[in-house]
């Protein structure tokens, strides 16, 4: 078995990892909902759109459902604060995952054209609704939450929704339709795909000054930045996170035929933003603006040795094979989407 | 204050749990079904299986985008509703839970989407994909009883020298609770017998119409013989489960029979109605029977509510009857397999008065397999109460202390959002039935 310490450090790096690549995952079935809400001019348009993201939206979520079931796994004390003390967000957000999974899978099963756009409206009005609060939940994680001694929460409801919060709900939003315009662009042909490179060189612009404003804006939060100038080696971060989502734009306007690429990059911003965050947090998952002693730290929070060290080598086994076989999936299904 | 926020939490974890369960049968079952015609038209390229396979998928298929969803809320509420009780197991429980999703969970979502959007001209990858999802389905039953028999009958532990929450101190016990097997087996079961049973009233509605005849007499039949299989063995199987809960949660099972007085030799009172202190009817007792059924023995011993504190009982009434009903139901089944295995073999063409009389009648039998599994659910859980781990860990000292208000208001929300989308499943399956087996394909 490995050592205490050293498995604590090792599940907040899983931690870190896990709850990125949920958000990269997830980002263009998502974004592809938000969009089926008004770029399409058909309901043929519409439904090439959702079978871009058809096969594979289903596994990717899961990567949600892991992140959540690791945390609960790996970090109970933290699960548990997490979840009550952001009680009506986590009930929106299961409400949304709901909207979303039932109206994706059903829009094409249907061929009642009323029923489709309700399953059109709904996977679009889910797949906004999971972005927002995700945004604002990790906006309030990476700014800390007001926690006093012995885990006492002090926040509102209303208190979680500040300017920058929302800031953070429009980044994700913003990357999420990114993420969701080129792989559209990517997958399909004709109108919709030639609309979805369009607004992705928009988008991609907008991803970039946005998300420029709101790192400002986090490294000016009381400290955030500590971790970072214990380490400047982390500003490498940030660094790479910038430099993805300036490839992203340059990708998008020199290869707007080949958007897949611009994608990728997008989930290089995505990810490297994520991890931006995850840096400040260490050794804290839940952090507290009252005092920073009063936060839910990683080592307070964590399971014992053994049920880290066993759901380690789980993860050592299980996460290779999950990721294999999801990118094979991809393979399966080269062919570009026509209109019908 | 704090017993208000018990009751709605409590609530709100019932109303999402059962919602859940009502796809989580037929996803296995029918999943396994499924999975057996994918396979069949592989092998054999005949027509007859692809369409049973189309047919019967895309009935799978809004069963599973209901069910897997809606499986979301119970995670959620571990933390939202239920955060102390998630500190206290979290060590133990919640690996279950994760490698319920990191092993069964991307693997049936992963395999639904290539099996949903491949056609039937790649029946191999079509069947491969099938098969994955049907086995992904039977291991997350395995993960999530784990993590449910630990709250039955808790093993492979020890507690933290501050006494506030479990360890885990062997895995090898969490995995071999015989709690686990026995609830798995048990559910697995009713599963195929609900699905066993809706195959076969949906097969005999195609019958009575004479629409694609030739398909649903295999359904039909399949439906039948898994039908009498699952019937047959549901009580066998039941009655070692019964022993087993009358040995390790005794207080559970005298709540199941509403037994009060400690004793050996005691009947079973087929007429019983128990209240809060006693049974206010019971009338035609067999002799012995109720020793039996809970321990094994005719002569055996039971530990009779009244020698146990008032504040170690379950809600008696609830436990009872919600046994009962299952029993009742479960005798129910077998009389209709038996029925239906009968006229199958005498009449496969299901043409006789006396068979389409059998037809109806098990068409309104479809929501009895339902509300049997509900009962069962209800015993088991009802039945650990005033437990949320089996002598352990008080179901009162479990709950998040949140505002009611929010309680109130979620569950509100839940509710009316369960509703829509019970008749939203209703309304798809109806018409998913009555359109017949030309299915048109995603890809």
């Amino acid at each position: 078995m490995l050592e205490y310490e050293l498995l604590i450090n090792i599940w907040f790096a899983l931690w870190c990892v896990i709850w990125a690549l949920c958000l990269v995952a997830d980002s263009f079935p998502l974004g592809a909902g938000m969009l089926a809400a008004f770029l399409p001019k058909t309901m043929g348009q519409t439904l090439q759109v959702a079978k871009s993201v058809g096969p594979f939206w289903g596994g990717n979520q899961v990567w949600l459902i892991l992140a959540a079931g690791g945390t609960f796994a790996a970090f109970p004390l933290i699960f548990s604060k997490m979840f009550t003390w952001l009680y009506i967000p986590m009930m929106l957000l299961l409400i949304a995952v709901i909207l979303r999974g039932i109206c994706i899978e059903l829009i094409y099963h249907d061929d009642n054209a009323k029923l489709q756009q309700v399953f059109r409206y709904g996977w679009a009005l889910g797949s906004l609704l999971i972005a927002v609060v995700l945004g604002v939940a990790f906006t309030n994680f990476f700014r800390g939450l007001v926690i006093n001694a012995d885990y006492v929460y002090g926040g509102t409801l209303l208190g979680l929704f500040g300017v920058h919060a929302l800031l953070g709900a429009l980044l994700f939003v913003l990357f999420f339709l990114t993420s969701g315009a080129f792989w559209v662009a990517h997958k399909t042909t004709g109108e919709i795909s030639e609309k979805c490179s369009r607004f992705g060189k928009k988008s991609s612009i907008a991803v970039a000054v946005t998300a420029l404003i709101y790192i400002i804006a986090l490294f000016n939060t009381d400290g955030f930045a500590a971790n970072y100038n214990a380490y400047p080696i982390a500003y490498a971060v940030p660094l790479i996170a910038v430099v993805f989502a300036l490839a992203c734009i340059g990708l998008a306007v020199k290869k707007s035929d080949k958007p897949f690429f611009a994608f990728l990059a997008n989930l290089g911003t995505l990810f490297f933003g994520a991890a931006t965050g995850c840096v400040s947090l260490y050794p804290y998952i839940l952090k507290s603006t009252v005092n920073p002693e009063f936060g839910v730290s990683i080592f307070a929070g964590a399971s014992s040795q053994m049920t880290l060290s066993l759901m380690f080598y789980a993860a050592l086994i299980f996460v290779p094979i999950v990721l294999i076989y999801q990118l094979w999936s991809y393979t399966r299904f080269k062919e570009k989407i026509p209109e019908a | 204050m704090i017993e208000d926020i018990v009751l709605l939490s409590r609530l709100q974890f019932a109303i999402t749990v059962f919602f859940h369960f009502i796809f989580v049968p037929l996803t296995i079952g029918l999943g396994a079904m499924v999975a057996g015609f994918e396979v069949k038209y592989w092998k054999t390229q005949q027509e007859k299986w692809k369409k049973l396979a189309q047919f019967w998928g895309n009935l799978f298929k809004i069963n599973f985008a209901f069910g897997i969803v809606t499986g979301f809320a119970m995670t959620f509420q571990f933390g939202t509703n239920w955060g102390p009780y998630s500190e206290f197991m979290g060590d133990v429980f919640a690996s279950p839970l994760a490698l319920e999703a990191l092993i069964a969970f991307f693997l049936e979502a992963t395999f639904f989407g290539i099996w949903l959007f491949t056609n039937h001209k790649r029946p191999a990858l079509k069947a491969v994909s099938m098969v994955l999802v049907s086995v992904g389905t039977m291991i997350s039953a395995i993960w999530i009883i784990t993590a449910n028999s630990f709250m039955q009958n808790p093993v492979g532990y020890q507690m933290a020298e501050d006494g506030t929450k479990v360890l885990l101190s062997d895995i090898g016990a969490v995995l071999t609770n015989p709690y686990l097997w026995y609830m798995l087996i048990h559910t697995l079961i009713a599963a195929y017998l609900l699905s066993a049973l809706f195959m076969a009233a949906v097969s005999g509605y195609f019958l009575l119409k004479k629409s694609n005849t030739d398909i649903f007499r295999t359904s039909m039949k399949l439906g039948v013989y898994v039908l009498v299989i699952s019937a047959l063995l549901l009580p066998c199987f039941g009655m070692f489960y019964g022993h087993y809960v009358g040995d390790v949660q005794p207080v559970k099972a005298a709540a199941m029979e509403a037994v009060w007085e400690s004793g050996s030799d005691l009947p079973m009172y087929l007429i019983q109605i128990p209240s809060d202190s006693g049974n206010t009817v019971q009338a035609i007792g067999i002799p012995y029977l109720g020793s039996f059924l809970l321990t094994g023995d005719l002569h055996g011993e039971v530990t009779g509510l009244n020698d146990i504190a008032e504040e170690d009982r379950p809600p008696v009434a609830m436990t009872f009857f919600s046994f009962r009903i299952m029993v009742i139901l479960g005798v129910v089944f077998i009389l209709e397999a038996l029925a239906g295995l009968y006229l199958v073999r005498k009449d496969p063409a299901m043409e006789s008065p006396k068979s389409r009389k059998y037809i109806k009648l098990i068409l309104y039998s479809v929501p009895l397999p339902y509300l049997a599994i509900a009962f069962g659910w209800a015993v088991a859980e009802v039945g650990r109460q005033p437990w949320i781990v089996y002598g352990l860990y008080r179901t009162a000292e479990a709950v998040s202390t949140v505002p009611a208000i929010q309680i109130i208001f979620s569950t509100g929300l839940l509710l009316l959002f369960y509703l829509l989308l019970f008749f939203l499943f209703l309304y798809l399956m109806v018409k998913a039935v009555s359109a017949g087996p030309e299915v048109a394909e995603h890809a």
